[in-house]
């Protein structure tokens, strides 16, 4: 790699709703920079090739794996991990539908879940129709086998009852003509 | 014979998972304030620790010279076999794998330095600088010819070979009607739990090492540990809190050593944390094995005959292989059934195709995958309905158990195999849906408890009152996601009347008690027994210090929510009382040897039986051979429900493994490589794979049963596998036997009989 790359430079972007300043080289990844000093270790490493969606963030909003973003691309940026969404409210109808449903077990890549679920609320809330099933299909659970993720997303997160879920739903492979 | 009726009949998730609400415990999860071990990244002074891997499967290691990375950037130590203060092996079973190889590898995660720099990025450059030289030997990659090829250890590449019988299979062969013969194949699976190996090794003031690994064992664990470092057993410590997912791949050491040996040679704290690449080359894998079944039964559809062939590839090392051929053995002798006569017989060898150990289910679920698609093929060739075939062989609840041994059945065989029968997957009948065929299929399975076959098998556990006025309840067990935390907190409600956040369980400290392994579906049996060895005299040791405290009688005392009761009034919390009374007496402890039966001093057999039955619903496109599981219905039979959403999630979570299994998963080895990295090639099932299941439990066990309590950890995997190949049967007539499906292959058979017909 170029030395100029390694060079660390001063990043400026939002986390949590503060602004933060980090002298990092440009190229490195999100997920490094938030866990290096221990301060945001919800976001976790599972695959680093932005597979698994443990590592996700909310960047501007939108749920997105913390590996595959640089930290050249952070400045004027707002990012959001569940360290800082205690008063969230999406976040906290979210908390309560995995919980009711036990909707982990582990619970190592929940965080990841839980922050795409509250980035389809968001966007709900904005009017578009989200199927919180497709929101979580890059998060990967390798502990439920995602029964009490259907669960909670049937009966604590659907606007309405035949909001199609995903899972088992009747078209055998979603996104391809029957 | 005792009473048949197991209880009720429940459906879990029907309803709010139960009346406690959720623990607090989850929401620190989702909140992301739990910290795994690979979390602890703000501890002063941490390295970070790498470890090189062997570039090839199998060669002769002529040097290994780390001086030049000694000189790089960031490098505080590199350490390689001539540092290793002790053993440098390790294995659970049989310790032949090297901490750092001397002067051989064998499998392409072999490790041969390590380094502990300051930051991730400069591990790279430093492990790059080691310089190896290696002379490639011969390769070992087909298990069916290992044994002929070059020894990979000193006694050859023959791990173990076991056989199992009973009567003159061969005499019976030639009573049968029918006998079907098959060759069956199952993957290299990955258990690809989110979190990948890793952990934290800390130095303490007087040489000793303190480990908070991802693992299943803290104790066992801890001394491997002691004799790779050379310390004294009470010198290293392992904390095995929450761990980000195990499922047998964190039985074994994984990244302890080489992160003891360099926290001591550098005195720092060092944590080492495989990424997934690492993970999918170094890591453990579930056995693949190849078996040859030959069933025969009479012209009525009772099963007289049945032979076992198998060879079961252990890979590189031997870590808990011979284990897992002994849990093969015994669910390809069909347990479930009564069979005349039977030959099962295996063999474990050793290749350079990674390494093989411990993975839920255990040899088992392969073994079951088997057995069920021979008792379709009999029924076929019979022109019996499967499920009646079944019927008609199914042990009842006091015969013996396939290998003459006691079993204590959770319900009798023939009530789960009647609820299966009844499942609304069977309706409609396969109906061709366009370019969908949907069918529906079943298959049985039984799993016992415990670690079986002459294994040491006990666990501890030990009550006390906290400084803070909690009932602090420990065992040695870790949490990896099964949430035994919470089985055991429910469990301390009930006797003692108190509410959940009165308790608080402390788990795999090596300095606590030793309950033994986080395996083989063994803990709830064992919580089960230890707390009724110890709950009652813990109880009266607390009325006695609440009696000289408040002067009334210890007999008119009772224990309720928060404290201690005198008709009906709380006169003591369980704070005041840790405040005010003598703390160290108000403490119990328990041990309990694993139940084997009755009059057996060697363990032969599963003693302890559950069962489970289930339902697959598929749908298989014509256009490429690909297929969806619709539904899994299981019914299961595996004691009392303590904390329905564990119980539930554990079924579930294992039946979406044994999915995996079934359709997408494999870890293929081509000359010794292995050939998927990460987990954009590895597929496990995701949210839009997952079928919509029904878990309906036969709850409780027979009236005399002293084992009410069981372990179903792995259950819900067993019977996957054939359940959805029966069911791909039932839609294309087409019966698929290596796993896992390919759908080219399916397609083209798809075709081929369409053309016929």
């Amino acid at each position: 790699m170029n030395d100029l790359y390694r060079a660390p430079e001063p990043i400026t972007f939002e986390l949590n709703g503060k602004t933060v300043t980090r002298s990092v080289p440009a190229a490195t990844p999100l997920l490094d920079l938030l866990r290096e000093d221990g301060q945001c270790t919800s976001v976790r490493p599972g695959c680093r090739i932005g597979r698994c969606g443990v590592c996700n963030v909310l960047m501007d909003g939108q749920a997105m794996p913390a590996c595959l973003i640089m930290a050249w691309q952070l400045p004027g940026r707002r990012v959001e991990t569940v360290e800082g969404l205690a008063g969230d409210p999406d976040f906290l109808k979210v908390r309560q539908a995995l919980a009711e449903e036990s909707a982990l077990q582990c619970g190592y890549c929940t965080p990841g879940f839980a922050l795409s679920l509250v980035s389809g609320l968001r966007e709900r809330r904005n009017g578009n129709p989200v199927d919180l099933g497709e929101a979580i299909a890059g998060n990967l659970c390798r502990c439920t086998g995602y029964g009490g993720l259907k669960r909670a997303v049937e009966k604590h997160l659907s606007p309405c009852p035949s909001m199609s879920t995903g899972a088992g739903n009747s078209n055998p492979i979603p996104g391809e003509p029957e | 014979m005792a009473s048949d009726t197991p209880g009720r009949m429940v459906t879990l998730g029907a309803d709010a998972p139960d009346g406690g609400g959720p623990s607090p415990e989850l929401y620190r999860r989702i909140e992301g304030r739990l910290s795994y071990p690979t979390d602890l990244l703000d501890i002063p002074g941490l390295l970070q620790g790498a470890i090189l891997r062997s570039e090839y499967a199998h060669a002769r290691l002529l040097r290994v010279d780390a001086s030049r990375a000694r000189d790089m950037p960031g490098v505080h130590a590199v350490v390689t076999a001539d540092d290793v203060p002790g053993l440098n092996r390790f294995g659970i079973v049989v310790r032949d794998q090297p901490v750092f190889c001397e002067d051989r590898v064998r499998y392409e995660g072999d490790a041969i330095a390590a380094v502990a720099v300051d930051t991730r990025a400069q591990a790279r450059a430093a492990l790059a600088a080691v310089e190896v030289a290696y002379e490639p030997l011969s390769l070992v990659t087909d298990p069916m010819t290992a044994e002929q090829q070059v020894p990979l250890h000193e006694g050859g590449n023959l791990l173990a070979q076991e056989t199992f019988h009973r009567g003159d299979p061969e005499q019976a062969f030639a009573a049968c009607a029918v006998v079907v013969e098959h060759d069956y194949r199952t993957p290299r699976q990955m258990h690809a739990f989110m979190e990948t190996e890793g952990g934290i090794a800390i130095p303490d003031d007087a040489g000793g090492v303190h480990f908070r690994v991802g693992c299943q064992s803290g104790h066992r664990d801890a001394e491997q540990l002691a004799d790779i470092l050379a310390l004294a057993p009470g010198q290293v410590t392992v904390e095995a809190m929450a761990t980000g997912g195990a499922f047998g791949g964190k039985d074994e050491l994984t990244v302890q050593p080489a992160a003891g040996i360099l926290a001591l040679k550098t005195g720092c704290p060092v944590m080492i944390h495989l990424d997934r690449f690492e993970s999918c080359r170094a890591g453990m894998k579930r056995h693949p094995v190849t078996a040859r079944m030959t069933t025969g039964c009479d012209a009525d559809g009772r099963l007289l005959a049945h032979r076992v062939e198998a060879v079961l590839d252990t890979g590189a090392y031997a870590s808990l292989g011979p284990a897992v051929l002994e849990n093969f053995l015994d669910h390809a002798s069909a347990p479930l059934y009564r069979i005349g006569a039977y030959a099962v017989s295996g063999r474990l060898v050793y290749t350079n195709n990674g390494v093989c150990g411990a993975f839920r289910g255990f040899g088992g679920n392969q073994a079951t995958f088997a057995v069920e698609s021979q008792l379709d093929a009999l029924a076929r060739e019979l022109g019996l309905c499967p499920r009646e075939l079944r019927r008609i062989n199914l042990r009842s609840v006091d015969e013996p158990g396939s290998r003459h041994q006691p079993v204590r059945w959770t319900a009798p065989p023939v009530q789960v195999l009647r609820k299966a029968q009844a499942s609304s997957l069977w309706s409609p009948e396969t109906v061709p849906r366009g370019r969908w065929l949907t069918g529906t299929g079943m298959a049985m399975g039984a799993q016992g408890n415990g670690l079986g076959d002459g294994l040491p098998d006990a666990g501890g556990g030990r009550i006390s009152l906290s400084r803070e006025g909690r009932v602090r309840v420990e065992f040695g067990f870790s949490d990896y996601g099964q949430n035994i935390g919470e089985a055991i907190t429910h469990s301390v409600c009930a006797v003692l009347g108190c509410q959940g956040s009165d308790v608080e369980v402390m788990l795999g400290h090596s300095r606590g008690p030793d309950s033994g392994p986080t395996s083989a579906s063994r803990s709830s049996v064992l919580v089960h027994g230890v707390l009724a060895g110890m709950l009652p005299r813990w109880m009266e040791a607390v009325r006695c210090q609440a009696a000289e405290l408040t002067g009334y009688p210890g007999d008119d005392l009772a224990h309720g929510p928060g404290g201690v009761f005198h008709q009906g009034r709380q006169v003591l919390s369980y704070r005041e009382l840790a405040e005010h009374g003598r703390r160290e007496a108000m403490v119990a402890d328990a041990r309990q040897d694993f139940p084997v039966a009755p009059g057996q001093d060697h363990p032969v057999g599963r003693y302890l039986q559950l069962q489970i039955a289930t339902v697959a619903r598929v749908m298989v496109d014509r256009l490429t051979g690909r297929v969806r599981v619709t539904d899994l219905h299981h019914i299961t039979a595996a004691g009392r429900v303590i904390y329905p959403p564990g119980y539930l999630g554990q079924i579930e979570g294992a039946a979406v493994m044994g999915l995996g299994m079934t359709l997408t998963e494999d870890m293929p080895a081509e000359e010794g490589r292995l050939r998927r990295d990460n987990l954009d090639q590895y597929l496990i099932p995701t949210f839009h794979d997952a079928p919509t299941q029904r878990v309906d439990v036969l709850d409780g066990t027979p009236e005399d049963d002293p084992f009410p309590v069981r372990g179903v950890g792995e259950l819900g995997i067993e019977a996957v596998a054939p359940a959805i190949t029966a069911a791909i049967e039932a839609a294309t007539g087409v019966r698929i036997r290596t796993l896992p499906v390919d759908p080219g292959v399916l397609l083209t058979a798809i075709h081929v009989r369409e053309t016929a017909s």
